[in-house]
């Protein structure tokens, strides 16, 4: 692995309550994502996982606790301006709702936003909007209008918007949470795609046990600390962990469990349909010899 | 017995504009009095179309909605009498709570009933008990709460109206697992102890194998398939075709099955699986 991206050191923040009162929601949390690491956060509603994310994006700022990014304080007092503008340019963030991040009327303006900002020549931005809807897959979509297109496609707007940054890194904040099953799909092969072949950074925060399987490091946060650390064949092993953090445990590792309780000696990784059936051969081949 | 039968319900947007576009095109439906019916399909199938027609909040372009076996549009002056008889729960319906306190919000359906004072304080405490919201927490403001508890709430002020027919437009969208699992409970509760009919759109495949009796699958405007979750999960690939996916369980036993191991491919909970692979594997269960 490269190194740290970002080091998380101590983190903790608390939210302000009437009279002063403070609510502590992250408590203490260290962490370090390399570069081209693809990694889930998992956790309940008020678990802690969105204040992080939104931590790292500088929409919040610490109660204490340092967060580096590519070697940059950005929780010191001292960042300047331009450091700040630089860092939102590589770690960028896709929310939740698909229809609060469009801004324009079309497609490829809407895309053409960040470029414009940042202040590229024309052709240059251009070239980013064309490839940038490749990517996700939307280039037939560039002369439609957002509001038209469905939520997985809208959600792939907002991604391509992002990626015509070029950032290092991308924070998906439960991106996938209103989408149908397709739009789901496609959102997340897109964060996968951008992962492997682009090499960007990807965090994704979620309660969907499908979506961190798919991660190459998942990590489970319960009342503002780290639970577990891991990767998906480690986490889901744990069901008994997973449930008392208020997760669900994917059907097929639920499915092994029983069975183990029942007595059949089931040993192995689970966690996927495909993982699932192959051990349930295995056993039936080597053990009963059927 | 048929609690709600659509005839030939076709809806278009915008008729006659550029715009025009067909929501739902000669749709007829049954649903059984007291069960719970899923209605699972791709953004833009119609599913929210097709529920908002079921309490009259949207009128068919054409086709009959009966209720009871009577036409709601037969007096339209009436229409909201058929409201409280079926109670619509939209997608994000905390984004609606609009009063002072909770208690005042769950209050709001029955006083527009009409019932006296004495026979709402009544219905507000039954209605809140339903979906497990405490006491002291009615007295707050709807800004003082959780996600999930101001989704209980509004939940709590379509319960209070006690409706025959309860419709959920993804009553369990954004929520964690926690309280995904406290609405459903509710909701079965309300089922199990009125005897009430239930309506629920989701597009989680494994909540909607767990909670309902029947499906009913919309794919562009229509009806393809309606039936008991056997009967519709044992449809994988079609269900795949119109953008729908079938839950982890139904996906494992099929894959067995494709790999040669004499197992039921239309299993869908968890439990069924168990029991399934119990008898493969001779143990007694």
């Amino acid at each position: 692995m490269e190194k740290n991206f970002i080091e998380i050191e101590n983190l903790s923040y608390a939210y302000d309550e009437d009279e002063g009162d403070k609510v502590p929601v992250l408590n203490g949390i260290s962490l370090n994502i390399s570069k081209g690491e693809y990694v889930a956060v998992l956790g309940h509603n008020g678990s802690g996982k969105s204040t992080l994310a939104k931590l790292l994006n500088m929409i919040l700022t610490p109660t204490s606790g340092k967060i580096i990014v590519d070697g940059v304080d950005i929780t010191s007092d001292e960042l300047t301006e331009d450091a700040m503008f630089e860092l939102r340019k590589k770690v960028v963030m896709v929310f939740q709702n698909p229809d609060n991040q469009l801004v324009a009327t079309i497609v490829e303006e809407d895309v053409a936003f960040g470029p414009e900002n940042l202040g590229y020549p024309s052709e240059e931005i251009r070239k980013r909007v064309d490839e940038a809807l490749r990517t996700v897959g939307m280039s037939e979509y560039a002369h439609h209008e957002p509001h038209r297109l469905s939520g997985g496609q809208k959600q792939r707007i907002a991604i391509a918007g992002i990626i015509a940054m070029s950032p290092e890194c991308i924070i998906f904040d439960e991106s996938t949470s209103m989408l149908d099953p397709s739009g789901r799909k496609d959102v997340l092969n897109t964060m996968e795609k951008l992962n492997k072949e682009k090499g960007i950074t990807v965090v994704t925060i979620t309660h969907y046990m499908n979506e961190a399987a798919q991660a190459d490091r998942v990590v489970v946060i319960d009342d503002g600390r780290i639970l577990m650390d891991g990767t998906p064949a480690e986490i889901f092993s744990k069901p008994d962990v997973l449930r008392n953090a208020g997760l669900d445990v994917p059907q097929c590792s639920a499915i092994v469990e029983e069975l183990k309780k029942l007595g059949v000696p089931l040993d192995g990784d689970c966690y996927s349909t495909e993982l699932c059936a192959e051990l349930i051969c295995n056993y039936l081949t080597n053990v009963q010899g059927l | 017995m048929t609690k709600i039968k659509l005839e030939n319900i076709s809806y278009v947007y915008s008729p006659g504009t550029p715009y025009e576009v067909t929501a739902l095109n000669d749709v007829s439906v049954d649903i059984t009095e007291g069960t719970i019916t899923g209605i699972i399909g791709h953004t833009g199938s119609g599913k929210s179309t097709l529920v908002q027609l079921l309490n009259g909040l949207e009128k068919p372009s054409s086709g009959r909605v009966l209720v009871d076996g009577t036409d709601i549009w037969e007096k339209p002056k009436e229409i909201s009498k058929v409201r409280f008889k079926v109670g619509l729960v939209m997608q994000y319906p905390e984004y609606q709570l609009f009063e002072e306190t909770i208690k005042e919000d769950i209050a709001f359906g029955p006083r527009n009933m009409g019932l006296d004072e004495a026979e709402i304080e009544e219905r507000i405490a039954l209605a809140s008990s339903f979906v497990g919201l405490d006491e002291e927490l009615l007295e707050k403001s709807p800004f003082d709460l959780s996600g999930g508890q101001k989704r209980r709430a509004a939940i709590a002020g379509i319960i209070a109206m006690k409706p025959d027919v309860l419709v959920l437009d993804e009553p369990a969208a954004g929520l964690d697992p926690l309280g995904r699992d406290e609405i459903f409970k509710s909701i079965v509760k309300y089922r199990n102890e009125t005897g009430a009919t239930v309506v629920i759109v989701s597009h989680s495949m494994e909540d909607m194998a767990r909670l309902c009796d029947e499906l009913i699958v919309m794919a562009h405007s229509k009806v393809v398939m309606q039936g008991n979750c056997r009967e519709v999960f044992s449809n994988a690939g079609e269900l795949e075709k119109i953008g729908l996916s079938i839950p982890q369980v139904t996906k494992l036993m099929m894959l067995l099955k494709e790999k040669g191991v004499c197992v039921d491919g239309g299993v869908y909970t968890v439990k069924d699986a168990v029991s399934e692979l119990a008898k493969l594997f001779k143990i007694d269960h």
